[in-house]
């Protein structure tokens, strides 16, 4: 009795153990993966960033990177930059956004198929060829100046890239003009989610378009404009070739990112593959906070 | 024992994946040499013309040239000598002169040291200095970036200046002229992107100073050359008679189109002054002009590179052969890479060649090559160290506030902290 019922239940053990043990090989070969791909090099760039060195030559360093890093000036005007481009870009491409979305979204509109392709088509484009498009543009003697010039805007060219305000400027325009399309689909294909029904109750109540825009689109809305601010906000502290290309993160580094920076330290300077780790795990640290901050505000508003 | 049979041939299964891109480089043989270089019309098209010639001696070695872009070759060199695996690397590589002492001092025993191999006093000294690290010289100088001033004789003849007038002159000199001509003609003397700080290198390596001091310690503030070097950068920046530019195409174009009368910079910005023909005849070569602080000659240089031997090259012994009885020897074709690229090359008895006497109708007859070779005796040696690029970009960071008229000795002090931390 007792073998039979041992026997049972090792057979019974060793088929789940097969199964088991099958699953896993499945599971194995992304996992593998993963592990060599993903997981060893964040645990090993981890341990890298307390060390300190040159080229092939590292030693450990401790708290010491973080100590430099505090002291950097260029990584401190990196990261002003980067905080410079999405307080005003970001919000002015949402707005931009929303606007063109809603304009693209009424039904009366000819040609809509047509202007939604040409304003999403923007973000199809290399980053590269874009970039080098926008650099020869806005050259001094560039076609936007030559454009400015004749219809009298400005009376002597702007140095957009060799001004730290203007190339700042230059920078968010290039954004603005290559991601804006990208998050108007996001809204278009929400607002076709809204009921008609809300907006001809609206104009049975009186209210005007921007009324209906202003208190039907955009609540409903809340939760796309939330996932897309943060996700520009996450794109413009990974920002680099825009600054790379553009205008090669100057001029005194008034457009250099962090990304771009990383980049130096790497490739430009003498290569210190420690002090490069740190700094990117600090743009790891602000994307965690960005994406807490972003399941706090969309939980919350789930919950209401 | 399933289990442990499944994970054993998935684990196999995956390395075999990774290990199937080694084979190929493995099977090369050891008569075979791997250049990588970055410019198709110059270093490359050299090395073409270098292997031909070496084949004629040794036809049993193999080439493979690789173009690639100059940032490429740069980046594929660091991660290879960084990660320590050597399979991907080349056997000669080109490294630029400013970059040398880094990849020397940061990869020790990456590169073959070659001081008995060559007979150095051959070279351009300054060019020898800076592939010396701890003693041991590692390179085979290859081009030189002597610098010289360029500039249209109509137009500073329309001004009321001769040739005369362009020798031997400073900085300051310069600027005076610069604005005289802008004022009688309306061309601008010079154009120069006040985002680039390439002029201020120029103006440091012809009073024989540099970014650091002796013992490699960043040497900005307190500096007197370099106050004399960036505050004169400002004052040409300022001046009336400079056009301001952005990007090398505006830059040369400024000249092309007529905009701008002189260029000072690299010899081998020649190609691009003589690649607008209708100005044939027009131009002349001058020295650079000088800075006004003691020690300084009106002799500069401007960028260069040379060739490095790789010690995990299988080919090693043939790879040194090959850049010894090229160039270390051939006159002619010193002479040919000068008729055909404009190469100037460093290796002195070269720069007896016919190709260095010939008369260039472009420059109205002048033999322009041979005051090169003149003014590339008389360069100042400084050892660049391994930091110029982070020196570059601490003074890049600070010029605009001397182009406003900022203090220059405050401003030297902020790149100099910046330029401390960086190279921490």
């Amino acid at each position: 009795m007792k073998t039979i019922r041992q026997s049972g239940l090792v057979r019974h053990h060793s088929t789940a153990g097969f199964h088991r043990s099958t699953g896993w090989m499945f599971v194995s070969f992304a996992l593998i993966l993963v592990g060599v791909f993903s997981i060893y090099p964040v645990i090993s760039s981890f341990l890298l960033s307390f060390q300190t060195g040159r080229g092939a030559v590292y030693h450990f360093n401790g708290l010491g990177n973080i100590q430099r890093l505090l002291k950097d000036t260029v990584f401190l005007q990196a990261l002003k930059n980067t905080f410079v481009y999405f307080i005003f870009q970001v919000p002015i491409m949402i707005i931009l956004a929303l606007t063109i979305a809603s304009v693209l979204n009424n039904p009366k509109l000819k040609f809509r198929g047509f202007f939604r392709i040409a304003i999403f088509l923007p973000c199809v484009t290399s980053l590269v060829a874009y970039s080098v498009l926008f650099k020869s543009m806005f050259a001094l003697d560039g076609l936007v100046n030559r454009m400015l010039l004749a219809i009298n805007v400005v009376a002597e060219p702007i140095p957009w890239l060799l001004d730290p305000f203007w190339a700042k400027v230059l920078i968010i325009i290039a954004l603005t003009w290559r991601w804006t399309g990208y998050n108007m689909m996001f809204y278009l294909s929400a607002m076709q989610n809204i009921s008609p029904s809300y907006y001809e109750a609206a104009r049975i109540d009186g209210a005007n378009a921007f009324q209906q825009f202003r208190y039907i689109t955009v609540p409903l809305l809340k939760p796309v404009i939330l996932f897309t601010s943060v996700m520009s906000t996450i794109g413009t502290l990974q920002l680099f070739d825009e600054s790379m290309n553009i205008t090669g993160g100057g001029p005194a580094n008034a457009t250099i990112t962090i990304s771009h920076y990383i980049y130096n330290v790497l490739f430009r300077f003498t290569p210190n593959f420690g002090y490069a780790a740190t700094i990117s795990y600090v743009i790891v640290f602000l994307v965690a906070i960005l994406a807490f901050v972003q399941f706090k505000l969309t939980g919350d508003d789930h919950a209401a | 024992m399933k289990k442990f049979l499944f994970v054993v041939l998935a684990l196999m299964l995956t390395l075999s994946v990774f290990a199937a891109g080694d084979k190929e480089a493995a099977a090369a043989g050891p008569q075979k040499i791997t250049i990588w270089a970055w410019d198709p019309n110059f270093n490359i098209a050299i090395m073409e013309e270098a292997k031909a010639r070496y084949q004629a001696i040794n036809p049993d070695v193999q080439f493979e040239i690789v173009d690639m872009a100059k940032a490429d070759v740069e980046q594929k060199l660091l991660i290879n000598l960084s990660s320590g695996v050597t399979d991907g690397l080349p056997d000669i590589v080109l490294i630029e002169d400013y970059n040398a002492e880094k990849y020397l001092s940061s990869y020790p025993d990456s590169f073959a040291d070659l001081s008995s191999s060559f007979d150095y006093s051959q070279f351009a000294p300054y060019k020898v200095k800076l592939m010396t690290v701890g003693g041991k010289t590692y390179g085979v100088p290859f081009d030189t970036g002597v610098a010289g001033t360029y500039y249209r004789k109509d137009i500073l003849e329309a001004a009321g200046f001769r040739a005369s007038d362009m020798e031997n002159i400073t900085w300051d000199r310069f600027i005076e002229i610069g604005e005289a001509v802008f004022a009688k003609t309306g061309v601008s003397m010079c154009a120069f992107d006040p985002t680039d700080g390439g002029l201020v290198r120029v103006m440091l390596h012809s009073a024989g100073s540099w970014y650091f001091d002796k013992n490699g310690k960043p040497f900005l503030a307190g500096n007197p050359v370099m106050e004399a070097a960036v505050a004169t950068y400002a004052k040409l920046i300022n001046s009336p008679g400079t056009m301001k530019t952005s990007g090398w195409a505006e830059w040369v174009g400024a000249i092309n189109s007529g905009k701008a009368a002189t260029i000072s910079t690299g010899v081998w910005i020649t190609g691009s002054v003589k690649a607008e023909a209708t100005q044939s005849g027009k131009w002349a070569l001058a020295p650079i002009p000088r800075l006004n602080v003691p020690g300084a000659v009106n002799a500069s240089n401007l960028g260069g590179s040379s060739w490095y031997v790789l010690n995990s090259s299988k080919a090693k012994a043939t790879a040194i052969d090959f850049l010894k009885q090229i160039y270390a020897k051939d006159n002619d074709f010193y002479q040919k890479i000068l008729v055909d690229r404009g190469a100037v090359g460093s290796f002195l008895p070269s720069q007896g060649g016919s190709a260095y006497m010939v008369a260039d109708p472009f420059f109205g007859g002048q033999k322009v090559f041979q005051n090169f070779s003149a003014y590339m005796q008389k360069i100042p040696s400084v050892e660049f160290g391994s930091y110029t690029y982070e020196a570059d970009s601490a003074i890049a960071s600070v010029l605009p506030s001397i182009y406003a008229g900022g203090s220059v000795a405050d401003a030297l002090k902020a790149a100099q902290a910046q330029l401390e931390n960086a190279i921490k």
